[in-house]
């Protein structure tokens, strides 16, 4: 998994040309003449992109169907715990659906899961609600945080910068996967004591912990990059004469410059996330039976390929919908915030 | 013998590759029809009868396996290794298994190629041995001409200086019969082994001349013979002994000795010249050499055999199982079912109940009526991975009959009517069961399922994820806080007193005995007893059966739900392949390599 932060630094550091041109957030340059505010002027942009227009509705379609998925399944008649396959008798000896086609009926639209026999489309919107819950965590915690330490870093400068610096170095340099395979089982045993029932927030919390300490570090570079160019500008330095306070100058002439930055990183770390918190479940470190999870539906897809390829599809294509309608989505967003990229 | 296979421990899941070569499935098809959807074929009584074989039986050499032919070498594909090349250490299957290849033992079984039929003969003894002193004293006469792998001659004493050797403080992995048998539970202390120049004394290991062997026990031991086919009893020579190291070493007395040795990389055996069929009544020995390549990884072993090229033709592992990924492959594919080995393991699988917590055997009858075998055994991956077992002892057990008090044949999927009506009885419509299981993928789903189930019936089912790891430890504690929980148990050799006492005796439970259950009843203990004293292996296995079949019925402390199957695949080189239920793995005896 690599972050995208490296093609969103050489955004990044586009929009702090000096040129000064009227889009330019928070210059409150001179106005054009229709006299839009530079958030119009993005949305105008990003009116016009087709592609994101797309990619924000299929984004929104899976966010509204995680949010809404006790309603999706009650309106579905199904629920995502029950074994119809083993009560109904829908599947073989061998626990395979006896239905071509992984079991796909008219009671169960995407068929049914080997061995347990729960309904799949039961199955998918509560996974894509889970793993989409703990990702959203996950970024909403290290944007927060990456933000807060680039800011205080780019900010205070010197030593403190430098030890700062050495700080989010060094946590780059774990491999993040590596890391995340073996210190989840560790997180576990540490909250849980042998013998006993782990808590139901147990395993979320510990997936949530992992991917968040090695998850900030990028964006925190990329904030601090950003002031330290920003704090030298003339407003920044006007505000200093005119005795602003460092929370002032940070909260009302830095962090509204940043907000872009921000917004970009956000979008692409989220299906990161997703990826990295399903590929967890899916190694055995994740989420466990029988809560619903993208990455188990994968373990349980992988497991019975050979025999029931369809399972596979309904996960695998909704998680490369996902993934690619947000990664796009991220583009169009910096290339509606800052025009100039070049793509 | 606990079930030590990696089903139980926690199995890394296989990355497999996604392959998609066909757009849509077929569907599993309906190979069982009706609800519920699982085979409920009765299950077969096995040829296999595990009795004593004559002296007759015992003289090599060994019956030709039809059309085999000598020559060749057999690539023996492993996944792990050997921990112990040591006979004195050997107990898991996979040493069990390769330990044939050089290692003769007092007595050994010999399976037939044809019939499948298993019996105890002697190996190294003219015969299974002779009873004296009300099964107390065991003597052994070694057969004429037994040589080591450099030509010196195996005499009584080195099987008496290789028992001596068990005692040795680096021996702890080998099965204990024999030592606690001469010197009771705690033989440790009493003798330390041979290093310290001390010698058993005759009166409880005694060699009268070179060929005789005379074991003195504390009790009476009818199945004596049976112990004796462990590796324990090959013989060490001493002046070859050099302690741990000898792990790496050890001298051969069967048809193969060991070429070379790299632990978790390669074993090669070729034929040991100093061996001498005629002595030798089950190893047909026709391959010239053996070749083991160690350290294997699953899913791409089982691939390896299935594919079959090069040398892989001749490709075999004989200890381990198919990787589960491949079994819908491997079973609905004609092609392998040729090649393939499916048969019954020594174990059982159990639902334990907690007697000590569950005290109303209404209730227990209760769980075992409601219990879901077939959703189970599709779990499981279906009936090559393991048979609806409704007795508490497994068919590799002599004297094994069909039995089944709660009807589960007829109702695989379970009973919820009859297990309401059984807790409306016992005046608890709604009892509460705590049921602790393996936190793995696998025991996930099957506790899942088991719930699923016992909830249909009334029952308030409270499901609490043990670290694998952990999980027999945390279920052995007398005072645990649970109810029902799954365990498997196998035995070390066909008959009962392997199986019946170390699970159902409630005499001395502490933690860690095997009596997961926590079973104490009285008739059961005075029975056990009686029947240990019983001389006569065929009565001892009849009463063990019996015993068994009160206990299922009486006290329904455990409900069994699955025999464990053994599935593999060999090479489309090999020929004669056999099976041996008593350990669970391939008789490397008759294989051979066509030509």
């Amino acid at each position: 998994m690599t972050s995208p932060s490296q093609a969103a630094a050489d955004a990044g550091d586009l929009t702090l040309e000096p040129e000064g041109e009227p889009g330019t957030p928070g210059n409150k340059g001179t106005p054009e003449l229709a006299g839009r505010t530079p958030r119009q002027l993005a949305w105008l942009r990003f009116k016009r992109d087709r592609v994101g227009v797309i990619c924000a509705f299929v984004v929104g379609f899976f966010i509204l169907v995680a949010a809404a998925a006790p309603l999706i399944v009650k309106l579905y008649g199904k629920n995502a715990y029950d074994l119809y396959g083993q009560d109904d008798g829908l599947l073989n000896s061998s626990g395979i659906p006896i239905k071509p086609n992984g079991g796909i009926s008219s009671d169960h639209w995407f068929g049914v899961e080997p061995a347990l026999g729960r309904d799949v489309l039961a199955l998918l919107v509560y996974g894509i609600r889970t793993s989409l819950l703990i990702a959203l965590a996950v970024t909403v915690i290290s944007v927060a945080t990456g933000v807060l330490f680039g800011l205080t870093q780019g900010y205070l400068s010197g030593k403190t910068d430098y030890f700062m610096g050495r700080l989010s170095d060094f946590m780059l340099a774990f491999p993040q996967q590596l890391f995340f395979i073996a210190f989840s089982p560790v997180a576990i045993s540490l909250l849980v004591n042998p013998g006993e029932q782990e808590s139901w927030w147990v395993r979320p919390f510990v997936l949530i912990s992992v991917q968040f300490i090695l998850g900030w570090m990028s964006i925190g570079r990329l904030v601090r990059a950003q002031v330290l160019s920003l704090r030298e500008r003339e407003f920044v330095e006007a505000a200093r004469i005119s005795g602003a306070s460092s929370w002032r100058i940070i909260s009302k002439e830095l962090l509204p410059n940043l907000w872009s930055t921000i917004l970009v990183q956000a979008t692409l770390l989220l299906p990161v996330f997703v990826t990295a918190e399903a590929g967890l479940s899916f190694l055995g470190v994740g989420i466990l039976d029988p809560t619903p999870d993208w990455g188990l539906m994968f373990q349980t897809g992988a497991n019975n390929y050979q025999s029931d390829i369809t399972f596979m599809f309904f996960p695998g294509i909704a998680m490369v919908i996902f993934v690619v309608a947000f990664n796009l989505l991220g583009d169009s967003v910096r290339d509606a915030l800052d025009p100039k990229t070049l793509r | 013998m606990r079930n030590s296979r990696v089903r139980l421990g926690a199995a890394a899941v296989a990355v497999a590759a996604l392959s998609l070569t066909a757009a849509c499935s077929s569907g599993g098809g309906d190979d069982t029809g009706g609800k519920g959807g699982a085979s409920s074929k009765p299950t077969k009584a096995p040829v296999p009868n595990y009795g004593l074989g004559t002296a007759a039986d015992s003289t090599g050499p060994a019956k030709a396996v039809p059309g085999a032919v000598k020559g060749g070498t057999v690539h023996d594909l492993d996944q792990a290794g050997f921990d112990y090349l040591d006979p004195a250490q050997q107990y898991v299957s996979d040493q069990l298994s390769v330990s044939l290849l050089y290692a003769r033992t007092l007595t050994a079984y010999k399976i037939d190629p044809t019939t499948k039929k298993t019996v105890l003969v002697g190996d190294l003894a003219t015969d299974t041995g002779k009873m004296s002193d009300g099964g107390k004293t065991w003597t052994y006469t070694l057969k004429s001409g037994l040589k080591f792998e450099d030509g010196t001659p195996i005499t009584s004493k080195d099987i008496k200086y290789s028992i001596e050797r068990l005692f040795a403080d680096f021996e702890t992995q080998g099965p204990q019969y024999i030592q606690s048998w001469l010197y009771g539970p705690d033989y440790r202390k009493l003798y330390k082994g041979p290093y310290s120049g001390q010698e058993i004394p005759a009166n409880i290991l005694d060699t009268p001349d070179d060929k005789t062997v005379v074991f003195h026990f504390k009790d009476a031991h009818a199945d004596a013979p049976y112990a004796m086919a462990m590796p324990v009893t090959a013989p060490v020579p001493k002046a070859k002994d050099d302690k741990a190291a000898y792990n790496n070493h050890p001298v051969s007395s069967g048809p193969y000795k060991i070429a070379s040795y790299k632990p978790g990389k390669s074993l090669v055996f070729v034929r040991n010249t100093n061996w001498d069929p005629a002595t030798d009544p089950i190893r047909n020995a026709y391959p010239d050499s053996w070749n083991f390549s160690l350290g294997i990884a699953q899913p791409g072993l089982t691939q390896r055999i299935m594919a079959g090229s090069g040398d892989d033709k001749y490709a075999i592992d004989l200890s381990g199982v198919a990787d589960p990924t491949q079994m819908a492959a491997l079973t609905s594919d004609a092609q392998y079912k040729s090649r393939t080995v499916n048969e019954y393991q020594p174990y059982v699988e159990t639902l334990d109940i907690n007697t000590k917590r569950i005290t109303d055997p209404k209730v227990r009858q209760a769980i075992a009526y409601a219990f879901p075998m077939s959703q189970v055994q599709q779990v499981f991956g279906g009936a090559a991975q393991g048979d609806l077992g409704t007795t508490l002892l497994s068919p590799t057990i002599a004297g094994w009959k069909d039995f089944d008090p709660f009807g589960k044949k007829a109702k695989p999927a379970g009973d919820p009517e009859k297990a309401k009506a059984l807790l409306k009885e016992a005046g608890n419509e709604h009892p509460t069961l705590v049921f602790p299981y393996a936190n793995t993928p696998r025991w996930q789903k099957i506790s899942l399922t088991i719930a699923n189930n016992l909830e249909k019936a009334g029952f308030k089912v409270v499901r609490k994820a043990i670290d694998p790891t952990s999980y027999y430890t945390v279920v052995g504690k007398v005072n645990n806080q649970y109810d029902i929980y799954r365990t498997g148990w196998g035995a070390d050799w066909p008959n009962a007193s392997t199986v019946v006492p170390p699970t159902m005796d409630g005499r001395n439970l502490q933690d860690g005995t095997n009596n997961y259950s926590f079973l104490n009843d009285d008739h059961i203990n005075t029975e056990i007893d009686r029947i240990k004293a019983i001389t006569d292996l065929t009565k001892q296995a009849d009463e063990w059966r019996t015993l068994s079949e009160y206990s299922l019925q009486h006290d329904t402390a455990q409900v069994p739900f699955l025999f464990d199957k053994y599935f593999n695949i060999y090479g489309t080189g090999l020929g004669g392949v056999t099976y041996n239920s008593v350990t669970g793995t391939i008789n490397a005896s008759t294989v051979f390599v066509k030509q």
